[in-house]
């Protein structure tokens, strides 16, 4: 079930150019299509003056000559190609959207429904696709159903699958008041449950509408490169337009065609051909993710986060806590605190009771008591007393289980372990009574305290560790040593969270000692242990009061407030309804270390779109050292002083349009994959981008310009 | 005040103002203190100096020392060049230097107060014009003109003085007046319009070298001040480093090409009173700061001296005017922070405001005036026949001329090649338009960045671009070339450029 899910889920990898891509991309060449793109607007405009002069130079006295017609033809085809190019990547980035769009948009399954109908207080079920259920209706779910879309349960208590959309593989109980997830698997028991979405309204199609829609507003920063764009294209069109009264009004005898490849090599064509498609691109990386944005804006404000809050659970460890020691107190062995773990967690099914048991296996502390386990008595935890336990009948005693040997039907021999009810459970003669909890609860009920007790469990708490007490018959017999597990590569991405400038602050429920510990280990200096789910609203508070930018992740009810404060909301797809709506953010793979993945897309996105601009400006420079001195060049020959690169005269002005046109493919891939940076510094990267795309940018053109130069000449 | 209200009311008093000296210039000749008899100037002449020097330029179609027929000993003056009274001298040119002047450094100080934390408004104009006038100007034009006359500069009402007995025994018209008070003005408000018409180059307003140096210094003082009062008034003094290190770094270039060439700086027949080093020195710095005052004549120059000339009025910010220089720059690094600062990854932000939507929007505005004003009027003196009409070629040294013309309206510098010459209607006209829009346009724009910035929530992280570090200086030197060298290159390369790879020294 999961791998085909995964497979679904992940996109298929899109084949460089297809047919479809080279098709639309030519449609979109229509000049009514590209008035979204003015600056390829214009330079389309320029291929069909030229195209004029090379079929009738005569109709333009002055400004072209009629030996020229097989130039005009080369300059007006790599006019074309230029804005071809543009349209190409235009339609690369859309296909590549709809790809992303597309494979999730089949994990919303057809599936068929049973609807409730009450007519005349009967009720009556009805087939029904899941495309056709309304906000409102009632649907049954039976066992093995696939629940067909997101509701609210109102009668029954059942097991459910999330796995698909948490991937955590445990299955959840579900009762009235509870929300159950479109796509997830009822495994035991039936449900009657409200409808609370309308189809269109779910969340994976919410993202797909926001991928298709061609009309994607515009996010400020995107609005504000437009506006250089446009005041750039403004500039060159006056400039060009003074130049060609210059030229006619001085008989300068300047040939329109070199012009307009002048004007279109000045137009800022790279960054009017790639901004479309670093946005799209950008959208697109983050759906790869998995993850869900309500606007771009909110993914490009995560480039600015100042503040991250991580969860300690599920960000920096790995969700539960495993044994790693057992520490006997005086007169006890380990052996007897093993066996003692392995016997009082064989019941325990949370990942901490199976790794005491997988601990005590791998030492060899195999109970011989194993034989009498399924005849035991289980104390199920309660969150009053805090421990757990089991009973066991003595010797060889035997208790037949009621039926089959499953651990629901073993659950019915469960009962509430109450220490403090007088006269509670007798602990007869052959009888051994194992309970294991929380130090302190662990110390309410032992006959004896040893010595050394508070000792040990303060100096696992100081590690960073949890101590969880033994006792048996009444009496404390060890500790064992719980400790957290870090997730891989959390040290290496809170490193280069720090680097990034980005504070990052844990939270956890912890007590302050092992908060402090885990912290120190992953290299966070700040946390907030004992943590309350208040607790992150006010810290968002208080950093936002110091204009800090704040990111979080969350999934409860209670993270609904602070998730929507937070500039930058990370909901978990597996929390509750209330928690998604606040964040404008959803991990559909419910991964709160995406958080850190989600920040460096935003600061990716900000300076992909910088390195375009910087590096389409500063790629004019090269261009007038190639097309000025060619000009001019029958009228003020002493230009040519100019042609620093040594072009030749015939060629200089194609190797400078061909640069032009070709640099706009080059690029392609760094629009649509994102500049790549080592997480550092704020000013570490904008110097390193500015030598690169800057000063890179004025250099490499030169270059270019003089090989393809080269190139022609050698043809 | 607001600065849509600042603006006004800057806008409505220096209009106001400039009527004034438009009735003074064009009725000189009926009102007192006129002991030439100097008539009237014609309205176009009266409409284009009033601007002129209400708009802090000082482009000067016109011989301050005036015409043939009123002086006795009359043989090089063409007659007709109108003169001025020494009414319209103190009364119109120096009262609109001072008003100029001060409304430049007021609108500079509206716009840093946006820039300022806990700012509630953009300052009252009165109470700012007021206070830099009495508290600034006038005391320091005071002293400034009293070593003037020390130095040996005129101030006088007695009328021009004939001396008969010269050493060839013929008789000597001296030109006198009350100069050493404008001299102080005209070099310390960056306005640049001289008594005469030969300016600082003519011994009475520039004696000696002692008296070059010093206006050198005065020309420097304000526009250097206004870049610590930035910090200043921005409680961050570190962040005039990258105004202060942009603006010195493309002065400095601009010296370095200045002085390159290997042939002579002067050409022959020029004035060379202060010879080569001094002439290009004052060249240099009397554009990087838009004064547009002389002490040789351009055309005499080195076309790559014109080229930095050029230089400093384009970009108009180092360190620039009085006022509107620092004004610039702050426009350059907003656009610097944007576009190059993007790279950082984070949404770029100067003084720990973010970059928004509409800051882009008015400094690109602002950035577009300036190519717009300069370039369309240049085209069409040469289409209309307007530079054909007054002797100007159609080669690289006219084409300089023109260009030149337009540049030093549009940047409010005032130096020209053309003078008196261009005293006919299509110029006064044009050219009053170009520094009325080259002057106030860019103020309003840049007044309603600072406006804007008010109540913006202010980021105390200092988590973004450091703009006061000397790399960004260097970034920011490089990007204000790049974008001003992009938007003016071909014109630059038909006028100086091109003259220099002729080998020609202007006019010779």
């Amino acid at each position: 079930m999961s791998t085909r899910i995964s497979k679904m889920m992940s996109v298929r990898r899109p084949t460089l150019v297809s047919r479809k891509v080279l098709i639309d991309s030519l449609v979109r060449l229509n000049p009514l299509r590209l008035v979204a793109n003015p600056v390829m607007l214009l330079v389309e405009i320029t291929f069909f003056i030229v195209v004029a002069m090379a079929i009738y130079p005569e109709g333009f006295p002055r400004l072209a000559n009629v030996s020229l017609q097989f130039f005009y033809v080369e300059v007006a085809l790599i006019l074309l190609i230029t804005v071809w190019f543009s349209t190409l990547s235009d339609a690369l980035a859309e296909s590549q959207a709809k790809n992303t769009a597309n494979s999730l948009r089949r994990l919303e399954m057809e599936v068929s429904s049973k609807k409730i109908l009450i007519e005349a207080g009967s009720r009556r079920i009805v087939p029904t696709p899941s495309r056709e259920l309304r906000k409102g209706d009632l649907i049954l779910l039976e066992k093995n159903d696939t629940i067909p879309i997101d509701a609210q349960v109102l009668e029954g208590i059942a097991m459910v699958d999330e796995s698909l959309l948490t991937g955590e593989s445990t299955a959840v109980r579900k009762a009235p008041g509870d929300d159950v997830i479109g796509g997830s698997q009822v495994l035991s028991d039936t449900l009657t449950a409200k409808v609370t979405v309308n189809p269109d309204e779910t969340f994976i199609n919410q993202m797909i509408r926001m991928v298709e829609s061609s009309k994607r507003p515009k996010t400020p920063n995107e609005q504000a490169v437009t506006i250089v764009l446009i005041g750039l294209t403004a500039i060159f069109t006056i400039l060009i337009g003074a130049l060609l009264g210059m030229s006619l009004v001085l008989s300068l005898a300047a040939d329109l065609s070199v012009l307009i490849a002048l004007y279109v090599c000045l137009l800022p064509t790279t960054i009017g051909a790639l901004l479309p498609s670093i946005g799209l691109s950008g959208i697109s990386r983050l759906y790869k993710e998995k993850i869900v944005a309500k606007s771009g804006r909110a993914v490009e404000t995560a480039g600015d986060t100042d503040v991250i809050l991580l969860d300690k659970t599920g960000t920096i460890t790995v969700g539960n806590r495993q044994a790693v020691e057992f520490l006997p107190f005086p007169g006890f062995t380990e052996k007897d605190v093993g066996e003692a773990a392995f016997l009082s967690s064989w019941h325990d099914d949370t990942p901490e009771g199976r790794s005491m048991i997988r601990l005590a296996y791998e030492n060899g502390f195999v109970p011989k008591e194993m034989n009498s386990l399924d005849a035991s008595e289980v104390y199920e935890f309660s969150a009053s007393t805090r421990t757990s336990g089991v009973k066991l009948a003595g010797g060889t005693g035997f208790m037949l289980p009621k039926s089959g040997g499953t651990g629901r039907e073993r659950g019915r021999l469960r009962r509430k372990f109450e220490p403090h009810v007088e006269g509670g459970v007798p602990i007869g003669s052959d009888e051994t009574e194992i309970i294991k909890g929380a130090p302190d609860a662990i110390k309410r009920i032992v006959k004896s305290v040893p010595a050394n007790y508070d000792t040990i469990v303060q100096k696992i708490s100081a590690a960073g560790d949890t101590a969880m007490a033994l006792s048996r018959n009444r009496e404390a017999i060890g500790i064992v040593r719980l400790r957290d597990v870090l997730k891989p590569d959390i040290k290496e991405k809170i490193m280069a969270v720090k680097v990034m400038g980005i504070r990052p602050v844990m939270i956890t429920g912890d007590q302050p000692l092992t908060a402090k510990s885990i912290a120190a280990e992953v290299g966070i200096d700040e946390f907030q242990p004992e943590a309350k789910p208040e607790d992150k609203y006010d810290i968002v508070k208080r950093e936002q009061a110091e204009t800090r930018i704040v990111a979080m992740i969350g999934d409860g009810t209670n993270d609904a407030p602070a998730l929507a404060m937070a500039d930058v909301g990370l909901a978990m797809n597996s929390g509750t309804q209330a928690a998604k709506e606040a964040a404008n953010m959803v991990d559909l793979e419910s991964n709160p270390a995406k958080i850190i993945e989600v920040v460096m897309l935003g600061k990716q996105l900000l300076m992909t779109r910088g390195a375009v601009t910087t590096f389409s400006i500063a790629n004019d420079v090269a261009k007038y050292f190639a097309i000025m001195p060619v000009l001019f060049a029958s009228t003020v020959p002493e230009l040519k002083a100019l042609n620093v690169l040594g072009l030749g005269l015939n060629t200089a002005v194609l190797s400078a349009l061909i640069f032009n046109a070709i640099i706009i493919p080059l690029l392609i891939p760094l629009a649509m994959r994102g500049v790549t940076f080592k997480p550092s510094g704020t000013m570490t990267l904008f110097l390193k981008n500015t030598m690169i795309y800057g000063i890179g940018g004025v250099i490499i053109p030169f270059v270019g310009i003089k090989l393809i130069d080269v190139a022609i000449s050698l043809l | 005040m607001g600065w849509k209200e600042y603006f006004l009311t800057a806008l409505i008093v220096n209009i106001f103002q400039m009527a004034i000296a438009f009735v003074i210039f064009s009725f000189q000749g009926v009102l007192p203190l006129n002991p030439q008899g100097f008539p009237g100037l014609s309205w176009d002449l009266a409409f284009m100096q009033a601007i002129s020097f209400g708009t802090n330029t000082n482009l000067q179609h016109y011989n301050g020392e005036g015409i043939c027929k009123q002086l006795p000993n009359c043989t090089s003056l063409t007659p007709g060049f109108p003169g001025l009274s020494y009414l319209s001298q103190m009364m119109a040119v120096q009262f609109l230097q001072f008003t100029s002047a001060t409304t430049g450094i007021c609108v500079a100080v509206a716009m840093i107060r946006g820039f300022i934390t806990h700012s509630k408004d953009l300052g009252n104009f009165y109470v700012d014009f007021t206070r830099s006038l009495t508290r600034i100007l006038l005391p320091l034009c005071f002293l400034a003109s009293m070593v003037f006359v020390g130095l040996g500069v005129p101030q006088t009402l007695t009328g021009y003085q004939s001396i008969t007995h010269t050493v060839e025994g013929a008789t000597q018209t001296i030109l006198v007046g009350p100069v050493a008070s404008l001299v102080g003005i005209m070099q310390l408000g960056t306005n640049g319009g001289g008594y005469f018409g030969a300016n600082s180059a003519y011994p009475f307003q520039n004696p000696s070298p002692a008296s070059d140096i010093f206006q050198i210094f005065l020309m420097l003082l304000i526009p250097t001040s206004l870049c610590f009062v930035f910090g200043q008034l921005i409680g961050k003094k570190r962040e005039t480093r990258p105004i202060l290190w942009s603006a010195y770094a493309l002065f400095a270039l601009d010296l370095l090409i200045a002085f390159t060439p290997n042939f002579p700086v002067v050409g022959p027949g020029i004035e060379v009173r202060f010879g080569g080093f001094f002439s290009v020195f004052w060249t240099v710095v009397t554009t990087a700061v838009t004064t547009g005052s002389l002490n040789a004549s351009l055309s005499g120059l080195n076309p790559l001296v014109i080229l930095t000339a050029f230089n400093g009025m384009l970009i108009q910010a180092t360190p620039g005017g009085k006022g509107v220089g620092v004004m610039y720059m702050v426009m350059f690094i907003v656009l610097t922070v944007f576009i190059v600062g993007l790279m950082s990854g984070r949404t770029p932000e100067y003084l720990g405001l973010k970059i928004t939507v509409r800051d882009v929007k008015l400094v690109m505005i602002a950035f577009l005036v300036h190519p717009v004003i300069v370039l369309i009027p240049t085209v069409l003196a040469y289409s209309t026949g307007a530079a054909s009409a007054i002797g100007v070629g159609t080669n690289s040294v006219g084409f300089t001329k023109i260009f030149y013309e337009f540049t030093s309206a549009a940047a409010n510098n005032g130096s020209d090649f053309l003078g008196a010459t261009a005293n006919t209607p299509f110029f006064n006209i044009s050219t009053a338009i170009v520094m009325f829009l080259g002057r106030f346009t860019p103020i309003g724009l840049l007044l309603a960045l600072g406006g804007s910035m008010i109540n913006r929530k202010r980021l105390t992280t200092e988590a973004g671009v450091r703009t006061d570090s000397p790399l960004f200086a260097l970034i920011l030197v490089g990007s204000i070339l790049v974008l001003v060298l992009l938007t003016f290159f071909p014109f630059l390369a038909l006028g100086p450029i091109l003259g220099f790879f002729q080998g020609r020294v202007n006019g010779f």
